[in-house]
């Protein structure tokens, strides 16, 4: 329905993805799988994840809403959306999507509204799905005139134009313009057909003008249009049915047990066929084939019985549930929306008599919500053992942090990164201070610092003191020894200096790191048992949501598989009902036959005396 | 003839059969009824449990997923005809996190503009290295395999990678390409 999103932002039609979760949503939706999309746009949208999207999002959200069958909170989202600063086009195509789904709910005044909304031309299918839905709600709301203005203007003659004459012919009939009626089916029943679907709104047509006639009084007429049914379309059975009918309306009996006696060999689910069981032995009676119609009554009689016994079983099935259940077995699940669609019933007894029931909407979209409800219901149970599981999780951590806590608290009692970090600046004074004096011998190694003082000391010797050539050379010497350690000294200055500056440096980011760690061990002190109690607070409150929602989508699926089972039961009591209904009659025919046997038996022996 | 055959817009001209119509009427109104109070209370349902779902879903990634530590890695595709994906492994400062494989569905909604958000981890603050290797189809329908590096500094807050996926024309062959999503 929706494939693609909103709103477009380059030629090629698909949106340029900004934020990483508006992309994340499309991801879903591209798959179809609306639930998991709606889910990841609501919390994108309260995280405000989705700046650079904020208008398409809203819109998106509308569109999966309505994918997804939420209808109601798509049209609080068009209603307020759909605004001029949206493109027209876009507008009107949701408003379309929304009627039609509305219609198929049954929600017939907001369909309209919806249609209503619509300001110009669809593209052009749409447009003819448009203009028949318009003209359906005006025949369900019996504004018959109205809806024979609308489709009597149809253009073309293409499939939409054919079922445009056929709804016009009903909006005819229903507002007492039979004869009109009649030869626009006439019409519809001559066409030549491309495709199936066209066939069978022939025969359709053929059938329903056919059926007119007989109920008309006017059986001669009634016989051309029932010919024209295919033999082996859905409407055969009917068709072959009405032929007898109206060769029988004129005593043409023979003639009328041609097509019954072929119809009688069909499926007996059908009731034309189950007509025909009864229709044979009639025209035989009235040939004076009084025994073969007797026997044919109770032939009748004996498969109308069996097929009541089935029925009887079938409806036992259904009202125990268990239909449903093994649907829902066979059904993936895996994704939800307005567009699934059951295709075929499930392998089962009572699925024969339920066929037709796929045609109707309310079936499909009853079938529809108990289908989500089932997903839903699913999706809590997940949920409340996930909640189970981050109890547990929030339980653990807790215990492992008070756990640590003590051993942090005695750490950070032990660690003086204040009074490091004083050290560490006093060490840049004297470097500083180092630096600027120029001082070498305060970066000499321990060996050097050894070696100076020993020079030092030689040099304050009293005995070097003396004016004596030895003195003099020992002095001398000391003298150049001092000078070698200096030079030395003032050589590895510099590195020495860069070094140490280095280090410090080092130092100080170790210092700043492990500053910046305890902040925020110390922030995590206080947040922490804020978090968990938040986190238990959240959790806590979450589980008994679940229980709740869960508890109430049990009981509207309960509500809803009784609605079910009661459309699919009173189905098939239906056509128990209308078996039940020949058999009585069946009944009083062939008590009929035997009572003028033995009057017949009774008359000859009276005249032979 | 029994009016059972009485098509819906056929005129009905009896009384019994007038009467058997209105009974049916009134029944069907009932039904729309009862289908339309039960199809509001599932609409009402349905809001409720998405609601839910969206609160529950946050909560996971704040447990699971502290935004301090969290690192999200996704996936796109610009076009991607060069490339058929099957598969990308990941793998974070050498260790493997993580292996997804692709179904058709999954792909397609690539092509089509779709991100995925392939997998979250809880990183500390630092220099990281990511190691995602792409397996699948490539040029001339040959099995592919290519590799794509990153390194990336993880701060405080939330971090997202995406892993791109482009169509290099003039080369003719796919491209990879990891960047930090700004």
């Amino acid at each position: 329905m929706l494939s693609q999103p909103l709103a477009a932002d380059d030629k090629s039609g698909l949106t340029i993805v900004k934020d990483a979760h508006f992309g994340e949503v499309l991801f879903y939706f591209y798959q179809e799988d609306y639930f998991p999309a709606i889910v990841r746009l609501l919390a994108a949208n309260k995280q405000t994840q989705l700046e650079n999207h904020i208008d398409e999002s809203e819109l998106l959200l509308g569109g999966l809403y309505l994918s997804y069958g939420h209808h109601l909170q798509a049209a609080e989202i068009f209603e307020r959306l759909l605004v001029d600063s949206v493109d027209q086009d876009i507008r009107d195509r949701t408003w379309f999507f929304l009627a039609k789904v509305w219609y198929q709910r049954g929600y017939l005044a907001e369909s309209q509204h919806a249609l209503d909304k619509i300001e110009t031309e669809l593209p052009k299918p749409l447009e003819a799905e448009r203009t028949m839905l318009q003209a359906q709600l005006l025949i369900d709301n019996s504004q018959h005139d109205q809806a024979i203005a609308l489709l009597g203007d149809w253009p073309g003659e293409d499939t939409w134009a054919s079922y445009a004459k056929f709804n016009l012919a009903v909006a005819m009939v229903r507002s007492g313009r039979v004869n009109i009626a009649a030869d626009i089916l006439d019409q519809l029943g001559k066409i030549n057909p491309q495709n199936e679907e066209l066939s069978s709104l022939r025969d359709k047509a053929n059938l329903v003008l056919g059926y007119a006639y007989l109920q008309d009084g006017q059986p001669v007429a009634a016989k051309a249009p029932l010919q024209r049914v295919r033999l082996d379309g859905p409407f055969s059975n009917k068709a072959l049915l009405g032929v007898g009918w109206a060769d029988a309306e004129v005593d043409h009996y023979r003639r009328a047990l041609v097509p019954w006696m072929e119809l009688k060999d069909r499926d007996l689910l059908d009731p034309a066929v189950q007509e025909s069981m009864l229709a044979i032995p009639y025209a035989m009676a009235k040939l004076n084939s009084i025994s073969q119609a007797a026997d044919h009554y109770l032939n009748a009689i004996e498969a109308f019985y069996e097929e009541t016994r089935r029925i009887d079983q079938a409806i036992y099935r259904i009202e125990s549930g268990e239909f449903l259940s093994e649907f829902l077995a066979q059904d993936a699940l895996e994704t939800t929306g307005w567009s699934w669609k059951l295709e075929a019933l499930p392998e089962a007894p009572e699925s024969r008599f339920l066929l037709h029931l796929l045609a109707t909407h309310r079936f499909q979209e009853g079938l529809k919500n108990y289908r989500d409800l089932s997903y839903l219901l699913r999706n809590l149970d997940q949920w409340q053992q996930s909640v189970d599981v981050y109890r547990n999780m929030l339980d653990t951590r807790e215990l492992a942090y008070n756990e640590r806590l003590p051993r942090i608290e005695k750490s950070l009692g032990q660690a003086d990164l204040d009074g490091m970090a004083a050290r560490k600046l006093e060490f840049d004074a004297r470097l500083n201070s180092i630096e600027g004096s120029a001082d070498s011998l305060a970066l000499a190694t321990e060996r050097e610092f050894d070696l100076w003082g020993e020079i030092i000391a030689l040099e304050r010797n009293p005995a070097l003191q003396a004016s004596i050539p030895e003195a003099e050379e020992i002095r001398d010497k000391v003298m150049l020894l001092r000078g070698v350690l200096q030079w030395d000294l003032d050589k590895e200055f510099k590195s020495r200096l860069w070094k140490i500056r280095r280090d410090l440096r080092q130092t100080g980011e170790a210092l700043v790191k492990s500053s910046r760690s305890r902040r925020q061990v110390e922030e995590a002190m206080r947040n922490e048992p804020l978090l968990f109690a938040e986190f238990n607070r959240r959790v806590g409150g979450l589980s008994p949501k679940i229980d709740d929602l869960k508890a109430r989508v049990e009981i509207v699926m309960d509500r809803q598989r009784v609605f079910m089972l009661g459309v699919a039961a009173d189905e098939l009591r239906a056509q128990k009902h209308r078996l039940d209904t020949y058999t009585v009659q069946a009944r009083f025919a062939l008590a009929a036959i035997y009572d003028l046997a033995a009057t017949a038996t009774a008359d000859a022996g009276f005249g032979s005396r | 003839m029994t009016a059972a055959f009485a098509q819906d817009l056929a005129p009905l001209d009896s009384d019994s059969a007038l009467a058997e119509a209105q009974s049916m009427e009134v029944g069907e109104a009932q039904a729309r009824i009862e289908f339309r109070s039960l199809d509001q209370d599932v609409q009402s349902l349905k809001k409720e449990v998405l609601d839910l779902n969206r609160d529950l879903f946050l909560l996971e990634e704040e447990l699971l997923f502290p935004a301090n530590s969290q690192v999200a890695f996704f996936i796109s595709m610009d076009v991607g005809e060069y490339f058929d994906l099957d598969a990308i492994k990941l793998k974070i400062d050498g260790k493997d996190v993580s292996n997804y494989l692709y179904t058709e569905r999954e792909v397609s909604a690539l092509h089509r503009g779709g991100v995925h958000r392939m997998h979250m981890e809880n990183l500390k603050v630092g220099d990281h290295e990511l190691v995602a290797v792409f397996t699948g189809k490539g040029p001339g329908v040959r099995d592919y395999r290519r590799g794509a590096t990153m390194s990336f500094k993880k701060g405080i807050g939330a971090k997202y990678v995406e892993l791109k996926i482009t169509d290099r024309i003039t080369k003719q062959q796919p491209e990879f390409v990891i960047k930090e999503w700004e």
